[in-house]
């Protein structure tokens, strides 16, 4: 046969098919020219120029015509089988797939020594349904059967490669066993469609010769199955109690995996489960990605209920799983619709906690009783009351703990971490460091929890746990948790803080360097090293001498540096360590609270500029009484006093005493003539100092000796104008202050005589001073303006009047008395009364009463 | 976050929040945030009878932007801690800014 689509017919058996004449040149072929050269008449008788016979080697007879047979078979069909589009090229291959494959094995086994390692992936190699290869195959698309899920087959396969791998019959060395067969056709049943002869390549049948080394190899693999075997039934019996803990978590009413309307499926899988699970610690299947926590708290929970007689590996309801059918079960995969023995199980799952006290929560600790029995009864009646009680304690606590996984898994480890964080967040919220952003709102609270404090301080200690809550009785130890965590929070925090930013980065190699910024550590253009602002000398604050002190914007900027050192006096006083008690000395942290203290006071001080020099020029205004003349500054005079002590106090009432004239209310405070009333500026300006400055100092003054009153007095006359003041209202106060302290202390007889007498004589001079001027101090108009403030200065002028000067007093006065008596008349009944009222003050003080006035007219 | 403070104190208080487009709601402040968005109880517009398709409104939730005005009851503010805690805020300010 022609092989190559020749014409293989030899030029003597061409002239049979060919009636080409034998002389005649062909169409093909030239003519040859020397042919009547050859000389050989003989020669030319014959037709052919060559005969064949002469240039044939003979090799043809050499062929063996009769093995021709096989040429179909090697190359394909001859005449027949014509090569079609549909060649089945992957059919083919698989018919030699196993002899590939082993060429395969061979290869990549040679190079590596014959370890225990090749011998696993050779075993995992050739096992189809190893893991990995089961992963392998998952995601090609497999037709599943009608009722199952096709993303479960993957589930199926591992398992059962598991069990053949220990189950002797499935090593190949036997060939095909039967048993094996039957295994392959259970395969066969539960997956119909197995049309993937690549994946059945290592099938034993298919294997006939064997190395050397895949005998060793087959050996080592079965001493390890055996061994596998042996280990498997340990782990197992856990299995079952983490599918039945699966079920409790928290999902009692919901089926393993979502199948509700196949309870038959159900029951199929729960023993798969089983056999997954050891899988499960490597490579988690599915399902229990779905719930992941659950299955690592199961053995948590067994670990947890104590059970003494327990073994370690945690041998629990053993009698409850038939060993045999569950072995059985791994090996052969039940066919469809076979209730498999661990079926209850699967039913048990739905009904919830009833099978979760089934199972697990009473078997249990029976099981572990069971070998405590004959121990009881050779005990005392002491120690079996005692072992009866811990036991009874200890199944208390286990029924406990299992009525509380029944809330378990409610929430996943991600809501978990979400709302502590939250917690913490509020914890770190409540720091210092953010006591500065919502400092309003907390001092606030503070405040008004202190103003009443039955109800709001609840509210603000629930706001703020931990704080300055309420710390007693039942919430103590939630406290003491909530102040661990606080701490261990705030440890976090200046740890996160302490260490050191990376703001750059360099690369090795590279030629500069990298640095970052983000929104709030912005890349800085320009690094400038500000001075430190603690220091004793603050930067922003003039030096003595360059105090102008008059313009009003240093005035400001030395308000708010008082300001300043107020409030860190204020934060300095919240961090108090306690009071210490009595008798103990203080710690180390209290004794540099209160040199922190100290220096911040002595800033405070140093920022109200008292100290600096009085200037002899006049109209030079002291820096203190130019601070002063603002009303944030005399606002801030109350709280610099709670923090000054009496010394500093007397330098400040001192200090104002002495340039009192100069202060802006009593500057401005005099009624200008030719007009009624104070601008609204200077009333508010006078409100205020009444309001804020005087009351401190008054403080101090109602403690005062009668020598430092009498001093200030002196001062007063000598140094200030005191007709001037004795026309404000400011002035007034301040003289009305003195003088009253000073009878107080007279009436009262703590003072000698000497000093009473001092005091008498300094009297005497104001008295000479204002003598003829006390119509003056009235406002003019007094019938509109409130002029209670001077009633009240002659009242206490009146008291240590001697007889002479009340006779001058009241003749000076008593127009203006009777004056007020009659207004009171025409203004309304309120004003009227007030007036009244305020002049009976004077009137009292000389022993008199307005209502003898009154019934006098 | 000084705003933010400030108002919380004001919770269960009256306001009266006046809005960009001029509307003016009256209620009780029942939360803030941090955006300064307010939630507001027993809403009444005060001039109800140019919006009166919102007397039927009981309570609004009013974002922080669209927020002109606030009222704020007078007694509930405290201008002196006020002050203190705008020199911290500033303080902080400047601190930040070193």
């Amino acid at each position: 046969m022609s092989f190559f689509g020749f014409d293989a017919t030899l030029p003597r058996d061409r002239a049979a098919h060919v009636p080409h004449p034998k002389q005649a040149p062909g169409f093909s072929q030239q003519r040859d020219a020397f042919a009547g050269l050859s000389g050989n008449p003989n020669e030319l008788d014959n037709d052919d120029g060559y005969d064949f016979e002469d240039t044939y080697d003979g090799l043809g007879d050499k062929l063996d015509e009769g093995d021709d047979e096989f040429n179909d078979e090697t190359f394909g069909g001859g005449n027949a089988a014509a090569p079609g589009k549909d060649f089945d090229f992957f059919g083919s291959t698989a018919k030699v797939a196993n002899a590939i494959n082993e060429e395969q094995l061979l290869y990549a086994r040679n190079p590596k020594k014959p370890t225990q390692a090749a011998h696993l992936s050779y075993q995992q190699d050739r096992q189809p349904n190893a893991p990995s290869y089961a992963a392998a195959t998952k995601p090609k698309p497999q037709p599943a059967p009608k009722h199952q899920i096709p993303t479960e087959i993957p589930e199926l396969k591992p398992e059962m490669s598991l069990w053949a791998t220990t189950s002797p019959e499935a090593t190949p060395a036997k060939g095909l066993s039967a048993h094996a067969a039957a295994h392959f056709m259970h395969v066969e049943n539960q997956e119909p469609p197995p049309a993937q002869p690549n994946f059945t390549q290592p099938a034993p049948a298919a294997r006939k010769y064997m190395s050397l080394e895949e005998v060793e190899a087959e050996i080592l693999a079965k001493k390890q199955a055996k061994r596998a075997a042996a280990q498997q039934p340990q782990p197992q019996p856990q299995l079952p109690l983490a599918t039945q803990l699966n079920q409790q978590d928290g999902w009692p009413g919901r089926p393993v995996q979502g199948f509700p309307q196949h309870p038959q499926m159900q029951m199929q899988q729960t023993p798969l489960q089983q056999i997954e699970l050891p899988f499960a610690r490597g490579m988690p299947p599915p399902q229990q990605n779905q719930r992941p926590p659950q299955n690592e708290r199961a053995p948590d929970h067994l670990q947890r209920g104590p059970i003494p007689q327990q073994g370690p590996g945690g041998q629990l309801p053993f009698p409850q799983i038939p060993t045999g059918p569950q072995f059985q079960n791994n090996n052969i995969p039940f066919p469809l619709g076979v209730m498999p023995p661990q079926g209850p199980q699967g039913l048990q799952g739905p009904q919830g906690i009833q099978g979760l006290q089934g199972p697990q929560g009473l078997q249990q600790p029976f099981v572990g009783m069971q070998p405590v029995q004959p121990q009881i009864m050779q005990m005392t009646e002491e120690e079996r009351v005692k072992f009866l009680e811990e036991e009874s304690k200890r199944l208390k606590r286990n029924h406990k703990i299992l009525q509380l996984s029944r809330y378990n898994g409610l929430m996943t480890p991600s809501d978990k971490n979400f709302i502590t964080r939250i917690q913490l967040q509020q914890l770190v919220s409540v720091n210092e460091d953010s006591f500065n952003e919502d400092f309003y709102y907390q001092v606030y609270m503070a405040i008004r929890a202190r103003n009443n404090p039955q109800q709001p301080l609840s509210q603000f200690a629930q706001t703020y746990l931990g704080q300055q809550g309420a710390r007693g009785g039942r919430t103590r130890r939630q406290d003491n948790h909530l102040l661990r965590m606080q701490q261990q929070v705030q440890r976090a925090v200046a740890a996160a803080k302490a260490r050191p930013k990376v703001s750059q980065l360099v690369l090795e190699g590279s030629l500069g360097k990298i640095s970052f910024s983000n929104v709030k550590t912005p890349k800085p253009l320009l690094s400038i090293k500000k001075q430190d602002s603690t220091g004793v000398v603050e930067p922003g604050q003039k030096p003595t001498h360059a105090f102008a002190g008059i313009d009003r914007r240093s005035i400001l900027a030395a308000a708010e540096d008082i300001y300043r050192c107020l409030l860190d006096l204020d934060s300095h006083e919240r961090k108090h360590p306690g009071p210490s008690l009595t008798g103990q000395q203080p710690d180390a942290n209290t004794i540099q609270w209160f040199e922190v203290r100290d220096a911040l006071v002595a800033k405070l001080w140093r920022s109200m500029r008292i100290m600096e020099p009085i200037k002899e020029e006049p109209n030079a205004l002291h820096p203190f009484i130019a601070i002063l003349s603002v009303k944030k500054a005399k606002e801030a005079i109350p709280r610099v006093f709670r923090y000054i002590d009496v010394q500093q106090r007397i330098t400040i009432l001192t200090m104002i005493t002495l340039s009192l004239d100069q202060v802006d209310v009593i500057k401005e405070g005099r009624y200008p003539p030719d007009t009624l009333s104070l601008s609204n500026e200077t009333k508010k300006k006078i409100e205020g100092f009444s309001q804020y400055v005087l009351p401190p100092l008054l403080g101090y003054v109602g403690d005062a000796q009668i020598d430092v009153i009498t001093g200030l007095l002196g001062i007063l006359l000598d140094r200030v104008n005191v007709l001037l003041l004795s026309q404000t209202q400011i002035g007034l106060a301040f003289l009305t202050m003195l003088t009253s302290r000073a009878e107080i202390i007279k009436q009262a007889g703590h003072a000698d005589e000497q000093a009473v007498l001092k005091w008498t004589q300094t009297y005497d001079r104001l008295f000479e001073v204002l003598e003829d001027h006390l119509l003056d101090i009235f406002p003019p108009h007094g019938a509109q303006v409130d002029d209670m403030y001077v009633w009240q200065f002659l009242a206490s002028m009146a008291v240590g009047a001697n007889m002479s000067q009340q006779q001058k007093m009241v003749s000076a006065v008593k127009d203006r008395v009777n004056e007020n008596v009659q207004a009171s008349k025409t203004l309304p009944q309120e004003m009227g009364q007030h007036k009244l009222v305020n002049t009976n003050l004077f009137l009292r003080a000389l022993g008199l009463d307005i209502d003898l006035l009154l019934s006098n007219q | 976050m000084l705003f933010f403070s400030f108002f919380k104190t004001l919770v269960d208080h009256e306001v009266t929040i006046e809005l960009k487009n001029d509307l003016s709601i009256r209620g009780t402040l029942k939360s803030v945030d941090q955006f300064l968005n307010i939630k507001l109880d027993e809403i009444q517009v005060v001039d109800e009878v140019k919006y009166p398709h919102l007397s039927a409104v009981k309570n609004v939730f009013i974002r922080g932007s669209v927020v002109r005005y606030v009222h704020l009851p007078a007694v509930a503010v405290d201008t002196a801690l006020l002050e203190d805690a705008t020199r911290r805020e500033a303080a902080a300010q400047a601190n930040k800014a070193k």
